[in-house]
């Protein structure tokens, strides 16, 4: 190894691990127990700095024995206080000529399972008997010496807390071991544990680092971790404090955060509102009437078909249309009414009007709004979840939001139309290059499409838009022309989020919720 | 709407003049067509037209037709459509009880001209577009065309039993009855449902007795079909509505003017009144009269135009237009039928000098903008949630029984549920979001935990008193996962967002089979319940999948922000 690599890999150690290194001597080797007490460190410590030496190639494991200790359980804690139940039960047995089973099972100082088997083990020695009528009689009471024997084991244990098997006698150690294999471990008495120790020597790459080591000799003393304690009593004046690998990535948070596709909504919805809009809300169910009659859509309209909407089952329909609105509609559609059209020129049914189904556009909200006594001048608009009766696949999710809203005011035309089309363009899609084509909707005469050169996505159709027929605003009881436009805007989210497959906005996978950016470039 | 496929050599044949596909694109507004695609081997052109009101426009001779006004100023003088332009070549007969049954027929007769195999294609595709979409599936129109040669007139239009007429229907080889055609012929098992209930049928048969069809079904092999090198065509449309009828059969008839036919007029002798009367000769020109005043065409369109500029736009539009002072006066060509109001005209004003033509304006006067309450309230929440370090989950609304109810171990509760499923996943409106969080939990095991996750939104709820039966209301639910998620954990979290919410509540313990006994209770404020919180059933949880412990809240956002006001 080159010196300029050791002299890194020098500088490079943690201040355990000079520690550590200060206790070895060339060719000597060292072990667990000796380095506690030579580096005066925690043992979780030291198990951390030797991995890492061991690691690095500094240390090697020379050698490895097992230690096995003795301490008393909970059970043997109990039994130091109150003596091993064989010998309550003889003492009781010794005591009372009369003392039967039924008594011993009276006793609250020793559970069931205690009982059974330490009246089994007296009886089986021959230390009792048992006679007719459960009655408990002494057998041969020396033998009884077995158990005292048990009992002065705990007092040792006991007092030692902790006592390595080897410092016991043989007697003893067998005592332990047969108490081991009769009760087993869950309710034994001692609770044998087992320490691997080991020993190191320094490798030969450890060798020339221990050299350098010495040479630089032992650091001085660094703070780790500034305290309260230490700002207290000003300590850490004079100290230097441990300089930091700043390059590691540091651990794992789940913060709290709003869902990325909320994220871009919201800021969709600012936008509005920072744009004059006022933001309205109607139901997820509806009826044909308001979802549809209302905006001219004729009852045979294409789109009004089982194939195109959901209808909700039961009841099936609303229980009324709200006047003066059912008539105003109806005769909209029929001839005109008062709207100065000529109209559909079919019979309205109401009983189809009433039909519920769940809302299958946003410009249902704006019907309700204006039929609601709207601000006039006024800019609405909604976020609203609408349905549609169509195969889910990677673009077409079972339900989805529409964006939809609303502008009247006497200054409304088609120019107007554009100009606010504009502003959308610029301020949701920042885009400057626009194109806009003649379209049609049942509701909205002159009608546009609004196209747009979106940064990423190129030319894309951003939405639709039109100023309301007469036949949907005059019976609904507003008199000023009224801008109706809608924006898509799934396509600009799943960008915004890299998402390909328009069913992940609503995905359930925490991993993919937690880590997906929104991309407001 | 439809999508067409037409050659672009037959469609710069029938305008005359050729060009580039970006300008062909450029000209497609004019429809409000979309260029969809175009395939360079087979010339073949495939447009989709957005105007549901008019079909004129789904097919190569009506695009033709308004793109070359446009660009050439030349109209075709439709002359047919006056009884001097054309000879009576033929007369259908309606007999009183179709009155009750399909009320309307009408036709028309071309001849001199020789079908070939692009055009022969592009009358099908015409005839397939109108009758299925702008006929709803041939309810309200159905179209036929024949070989004039084979028909001695005149024709009758009239009812007959379901068994008293035999004949070999097109695609058969054997004679069938009118019942035998519902039940075993393939168009018979598509649109038969039209005539569900009936008790006779309709049935087109001439002078000899030979049937031409049974409309809207199927037309017989031997008379009403039409082959490459026909040069004499009768054509028919049934249905519901005279003005459609007579609308689809005018465009039918300038579709084959375009294209050197010569019309013939067919008249239709009703029996009984229609809007036109009891005897009308068809093709038939029943355009209306519209009339806008320049003041309002400016109003809408928000340009002021010269009245020379307003009349040169509508009339290479097709439309007839004629001033007398501040009145514009309209007649739409006699292939339209879709000016209800003055505004169409607007439209077409604007369309025909191009949206590009005009300047944008910002609408001037001032608004305030603002969020609802509700928006407001529950942005509030969000962000405390978010606060306390939940991440926010959003979700489908359509889900499923099993979801709402069963997997969350409840047997019965109103909720509200679609009609025509399409699938038992996306079959009732989610009524709470709790499910929407465990839907989550179930699909994220693998995800790091702890798992602190929290949705705020809409759901529908059953709601005996209202108009609609149901009520959409916010709510907001929040989740803990981890190994030793518990109550008070939770509880922890709605005491925080009560707290900051200003919210007196207590909680009550109650029982509900979504949550482990005695670890549930009843969020409330005063007498009324906003919400509930507890530990996760075992059950619904295994039900989910879900394999650490969850305990969650949700609350009535919109019953808080009404005790809040108050």
């Amino acid at each position: 190894m080159i010196q300029e690599d050791l002299n890194s890999m020098v500088e490079s150690l943690h201040p355990l691990e000079i520690n550590i290194l200060f206790v070895f001597e060339a060719g000597k080797a060292v072990d667990d127990n000796l380095l506690i007490k030579e580096a005066s460190i925690e043992q979780s410590q030291k198990d951390m700095a030797i991995g890492w030496l061991l690691a690095k190639g500094i240390l090697s494991v020379t050698g490895e024995t097992v230690a096995r200790s003795v301490v008393l359980t909970e059970a043997g804690e109990r039994y130091f206080d109150l003596k091993i139940p064989e010998l309550r039960i003889f003492q009781s047995i010794k005591a009372n000529p009369d003392y039967s089973m039924s008594d011993v099972k009276g006793r609250d100082d020793i559970e069931p399972a205690e009982i059974s088997s330490a009246v089994g083990l007296l009886k089986e020695k021959g230390i009792i008997k048992v006679a007719a009528g459960g009655r408990l009689e002494m057998g041969d009471g020396s033998l009884i010496s077995g158990f005292e024997d048990i009992q002065r084991l705990i007092s040792i244990v006991r007092e030692k807390r902790e006592i390595s098997l080897t410092d016991l006698s043989e007697n003893e150690q067998s005592v332990i071991e047969g108490l081991h294999r009769k009760r087993g471990k869950s309710r034994g008495i001692f609770r044998v544990n087992e320490k691997t120790d080991r020993t190191y020597a320094l490798t030969d790459l450890g060798t020339n680092i221990h050299t350098a080591v010495l040479q630089k000799g032992r650091p001085v003393e660094e703070i780790s971790q500034l305290t309260p304690q230490m700002l207290k009593d000003g300590s850490w004046e004079g100290k230097s404090f441990r300089k930091y690998n700043i390059g590691l990535p540091p651990p794992r948070i789940t913060p709290g955060r709003k869902h990325p596709y909320k994220e871009f909504l919201d800021n969709v919805k600012y936008k509005f509102v920072a744009m004059g809009f006022e933001e309205m809300r109607g139901g997820l169910v509806e009826n044909e009437f308001w979802n549809m009659d209302a905006l001219y859509m004729p009852q045979f309209h294409p789109a009004r078909d089982i194939h195109d909407v959901y209808y909700v089952k039961e009841p099936a329909s609303s229980k009324e249309i709200e006047e003066p609105f059912k008539s105003r509609v109806s005769d909209a559609h029929y001839s005109g009414g008062d709207t100065g059209s000529r109209g559909w020129k079919y019979h309205f049914d109401i009983e189809k009007a009433k039909r519920l189904m769940l809302r299958s556009q946003g410009t249902a909200v704006s019907a309700r709004t204006l039929a609601g006594n709207p601000k006039i001048p006024g800019k609405y608009f909604s976020i609203a979840r609408c349905f549609r009766y169509e195969q889910v696949d990677a673009t077409h999710a079972q339900d989805f939001f529409q964006i939809e809203g609303i502008v009247l005011g006497d200054d409304i035309n088609f120019r107007t139309l554009l100009g606010l089309l504009e502003l959308f363009a610029l301020e949701i899609a920042k885009a400057k290059e626009i194109e806009f084509l003649p379209a049609y909707f049942p509701f909205t005469e002159p009608s546009v499409e609004l196209h747009v050169k979106h940064p990423k996505l190129g030319w894309m159709e951003l939405g639709g838009a039109g100023i309301f027929r007469p036949e949907v605003t005059i019976p609904l009881g507003v008199n000023v022309p009224v801008i109706a436009w809608g924006l898509g805007l799934d396509r600009m989210a799943m960008v915004a989020l890299d998402i390909h497959d328009i069913r992940d906005l609503f995905s359930g996978d925490l991993d993919m919720i937690r880590t997906k950016r929104v991309q407001w470039r | 709407m439809p999508t067409i496929s037409i050659k672009k050599k037959d469609l710069e044949s029938l305008i005359g003049i050729s060009f580039p596909l970006n300008d062909l694109e450029h000209h497609l507004q004019l429809v409000k067509g979309e260029l969809k695609g175009y395939e360079a081997g087979t010339d073949e052109l495939k447009i989709e037209l957005s105007d549901s009101n008019r079909p004129d426009l789904w097919c190569c001779e009506g695009i033709a037709r308004q793109i070359k006004g446009k660009l050439t100023g030349a109209w075709r003088d439709y002359e047919f459509f006056y009884s001097n332009g054309c000879d009576r070549a033929g007369e259908i007969i309606v007999s009183e009880e179709m009155n009750k049954i399909r009320p309307y027929a009408g036709g028309f007769i071309a001849t001199g001209i020789t079908v070939d195999e692009e055009m022969l294609v592009q009358m099908i595709q015409t005839q397939e577009k109108i009758s299925e979409i702008f006929g709803s599936k041939r309810r309200r129109i159905s179209i036929g065309i024949y070989n004039l040669a084979k028909i001695n007139f005149p024709v009758h239009y009239k009812a007959v039993g379901p068994e008293d007429i035999r004949f070999i229907p097109l695609g058969f080889d054997e004679k069938m009855s009118l019942q035998e055609i519902l039940e075993k012929h393939p168009k018979g098992q598509i649109y038969g449902e039209i005539l569900k209930g009936m008790p006779k049928y309709p049935i087109l048969v001439d002078s000899k007795d030979s049937v031409l069809s049974f409309p809207p079904i199927i037309n017989s092999r031997e008379v009403g079909e039409v082959k490459v090198g026909d040069s004499e065509l009768f054509i028919e449309v049934t249905g519901l509505d005279i003005r459609l009828v007579l609308l689809v059969l005018n465009i039918l008839a300038v579709n084959l003017h375009d294209r050197g036919a010569k019309i013939d007029m067919v008249s239709v002798e009703y029996p009984y009144d229609t809007e036109f009367g009891r005897s009308i000769s068809i093709p038939y020109e029943f355009a209306e009269h519209a009339s806008l005043s320049i003041s309002d065409t400016e109003r809408v369109i928000g340009e002021s135009l010269k009245v020379e500029e307003i009349t040169s736009l509508l009339d290479s539009y097709g439309h007839w237009v004629r001033m007398e002072g501040d009145m514009i006066h309209v007649t739409p060509p006699p292939y339209r039928d879709d000016i209800m109001h003055p505004v169409d005209l607007c439209e077409d004003i604007a369309i025909s000098r191009g949206y590009g033509n005009f300047q944008a304006v910002m609408p001037a006067q001032m608004t305030v903008g603002a969020l609802s309450e509700i928006e407001k309230f529950s942005d509030r929440i969000r962000g405390y949630m978010v606060g306390a370090g939940f991440q926010e989950i959003i979700s489908n609304i359509l889900t499923s029984k099993e979801d709402n109810l069963y997997k969350m171990g409840i047997e019965m509760e109103r909720v509200i549920e679609v009609d025509n499923i399409m699938s038992q996943s996306y079959s009732v409106l989610r009524h709470w979001i709790l499910p929407s969080l465990l839907r989550v939990e179930s699909a994220s095991s693998e995800s790091f935990y702890p798992h602190r996750i929290f949705e705020s939104g809409e759901v529908a709820v059953y709601d005996e008193s209202g108009n609609l039966s149901s009520s959409t209301i916010v709510k907001c639910a929040t989740l803990i996962s981890h190994h030793t998620a518990n109550f008070s954990e939770v509880h922890s979290i709605l005491e925080t967002l009560m707290y900051y919410l200003q919210m007196d509540y207590r909680l009550v313990p109650g029982d509900h089979p979504s949550f482990i006994d005695g670890r549930m209770g009843w969020i409330q404020t005063g007498e009324n319940v906003i919400g509930l919180i507890g530990e996760i059933h075992p059950g619904v949880l295994t039900a989910w999948e879900i394999h650490a412990p969850c305990s969650a809240f949700e609350i009535d956002i919109d019953k808080v922000l009404s005790l809040y006001q108050n």
